[in-house]
């Protein structure tokens, strides 16, 4: 069978490279990207392969809510919208906005499945990533309940 | 009128033993006697010798008459007391004499005493008519004093840039200055007074009457209001009059609405280097968690390979830290040029110097050419940090096997500086932003490089802080020139 691809959003070239390594280290295979425009055209390859896929995207805010816009285009996509997405942020609380969900539908009004600050230690995020592909919500999932951060 | 000048008598007749008598009588009583034998005598002593508090006359002068004589001089001084002497004493003497104006008669021939008390009395009117004169001007000049005082404060109070609203105890609007008219245009058409449940912002109206509604202690509440596009804060108190009594409720409107930019600004910068500081920090955690987590098989090349890259993280953090230290002085104005003389082509190659191991690296050609030694008067310092970051630049941004150039020379008054090279270069929007603190360039081919965000409007401060100016070229994808003019030292 062939592994799951864990596809990775983040302008920050050392989470690309930790995220790549905590994931491939347990034998995901990664395909790392920078900007949305070139995940989502990824994104649509691989879904058209048949692959399983699991997306773990930053917020980054730099380029304004990119982050976000590119969670919602995803669960938008017909093509898409079964795949489980994982928000990793720095900026939990920024300018003033606190990102931080706090209930399930926080959680679902951010187009996630689960969302965690950074830097997310790596056995909680693998741990988060098995739950999700098995069908589950993870532990963390509510997130006020001990998602860690 | 000082009480120990003594009272001064005109007597004018032309009999000179009534004159005679008369001043004998007056002057041992401490009188100051004139006297004259006609009535244009009398108006020429009048003139010359004046002002007297009484005159003397007899009615039958030659040249002028006695009552000529008295409408001459009660043209000129009004509260002279004017007694007749006369031996004619007839009712239409009288009130012609009255006409005149005329205290009184003393019929010829009169005694001393009758004499004396006719000029007693007349002294005493006279006294009681300038008192009367006097207090009268007095209140007058009170009421002028007391209106232009008015008028002052309402000059006052209508010129101030703070908005004043006074509303009365009946809840009326009872002054509204020309600033809070401005403020609170809808205001501005009423007709004063009108009432307070019209005025159409909430805020305001909630303040004035919890005060009005407040009796009792003197109390000042204060709010932010924004109203239209700005900010007031609006403080309100009870207008309290002399007696204690509570008249009203006046609010002032004082426009925040610069400080609060200035706020906004303040915590966005300061939100910014938060999580400017928060990105770096979170990947060194993350790499020595992943180190430390025993998830990854044991390599030390591996491990090597992580903790350079924590490092070059930190010292990113490290190098943010001591830009923003330094862009704070300059904001603060702590930051002090020691200018000295300085060859630009000295920094120029230090500042490549600095940077010949990361260019070798990159496969890069530095070349420093155009003339060696434009002098400016300048902090040496100051202009390595501008140069180093700008060569720094050109080699993080510029083409693997690529070319850097920088160039010195002159333009007029200016020294130019530029350095180029054929990197990734940027497009119209991140030109025009490169200079902004914490902006970068974000695209898949900046994602790696590391950087601060702040090098480049240090560049431009410190540059600015000489009196020069920093400006950029540059195309997507064929490199980027950046050039920098600094006066030339005179001489």
């Amino acid at each position: 069978m062939q592994p799951v691809l864990v596809l990775l959003l983040d302008d920050d070239a050392d989470f690309l490279e930790l995220e790549r390594k905590i994931f491939q280290s347990r034998g995901y295979e990664v395909s790392g990207h920078h900007d949305p425009p070139s995940a989502l055209a990824a994104l649509a390859d691989h879904a058209r392969q048949g692959r399983r896929i699991l997306i773990v995207c930053d917020l980054m805010m730099k380029a304004l809510d990119s982050g976000f816009t590119f969670a919602r285009t995803v669960k938008g996509d017909p093509r898409f919208r079964d795949i489980p997405v994982i928000i990793v942020s720095a900026i939990a609380s920024q300018k003033g906005f606190d990102f931080h969900p706090r209930t399930p539908e926080d959680l679902a009004g951010m187009n996630a499945d689960a969302f965690f600050d950074k830097p997310v230690q790596p056995q909680a995020l693998l741990a988060a990533a098995e739950k999700l592909l098995a069908g589950g919500t993870p532990a963390g999932a509510s997130p006020a309940g001990g998602m860690p951060a | 009128m000082s009480a120990s000048a003594p009272q001064r008598i005109l007597v004018v007749d032309d009999e000179l033993g009534v004159r005679e008598g008369c001043r004998k009588i007056l002057s041992a009583e401490g009188y100051d006697v004139i006297t004259a034998g006609d009535g244009k005598a009398g108006l020429e002593q009048f003139l010359e010798r004046g002002p007297f508090s009484v005159l003397l006359v007899d009615l039958q002068m030659p040249r002028m008459s006695g009552l000529e004589l008295m409408r001459e001089i009660r043209a000129r001084d009004e509260d002279i007391v004017c007694i007749i002497i006369t031996a004619h004493a007839t009712i239409d003497t009288a009130i012609e004499g009255t006409r005149q104006g005329a205290y009184s008669f003393i019929p010829k021939p009169f005694t001393p005493d009758e004499l004396l008390l006719a000029i007693k009395n007349g002294l005493e009117k006279r006294a009681l008519t300038l008192a009367s004169k006097h207090l009268l001007a007095e209140r007058e000049k009170r009421l002028l004093e007391l209106a232009s005082e008015r008028s002052k404060s309402n000059t006052i109070i209508s010129c101030m840039t703070d908005g004043i609203l006074v509303v009365n105890l009946e809840k009326l609007v009872v002054l509204r200055n020309d600033a809070a008219a401005r403020i609170l245009p809808q205001c501005a058409s009423r007709e004063i007074p009108f009432p307070l449940a019209e005025l159409a912002d909430g805020d305001v109206r909630e303040i004035l009457q919890l005060i009005i509604d407040s009796p009792g202690g003197p109390m000042i509440l204060s709010r932010e209001i924004a109203l239209g596009k700005g900010t007031f804060m609006v403080n309100a108190s009870p207008v309290i009059e002399p007696d204690g009594e509570t008249s009203g409720a006046v609010a002032v409107f004082s426009d925040v609405t610069a400080l609060k930019k200035l706020e906004t600004a303040k915590s966005m910068f300061v939100s910014m280097v938060a999580h400017e500081v928060k990105s770096p920090l979170a990947a060194t955690e993350g790499w020595l968690n992943l180190i430390l987590s025993g998830m990854l098989e044991k390599n030390p090349q591996e491990e090597r390979h992580m903790i350079e890259r924590s490092l070059l993280r930190v010292r990113t953090l490290r190098g943010m830290v001591n830009e923003l230290l330094n862009l704070t002085a300059i904001q603060t104005g702590n930051f002090t040029l020691k200018r000295t003389p300085v060859e630009l082509g000295e920094v120029l190659k230090d500042a490549v110097g600095a940077y010949a191991e990361r260019a070798a690296e990159k496969k890069i050609t530095v070349a420093v050419c155009g003339e060696p030694g434009p002098r400016v008067l300048a902090d040496r310092e100051a202009l390595s940090i501008v140069f180093t970051n700008l060569v720094e630049n050109a080699i993080k941004y510029g083409k693997e096997g690529g070319r850097v150039t920088v160039q010195a020379g002159r333009s007029g008054i200016y020294a130019v500086v530029s350095v180029k090279d054929d990197g990734i270069g940027m497009s119209a929007a991140d030109r025009e932003k490169v200079f902004e603190e914490f902006y970068r360039a974000r695209n898949e081919l900046t994602a790696s490089i590391p950087g601060t965000g702040l090098g480049l409007s240090l560049v431009k401060r410190l540059t600015e802080l000489h009196q020069g100016t920093v400006t950029v070229e540059s195309t997507l994808g064929e490199g980027s020139v950046f050039t920098v003019s600094l006066p030339l030292m005179q001489g």
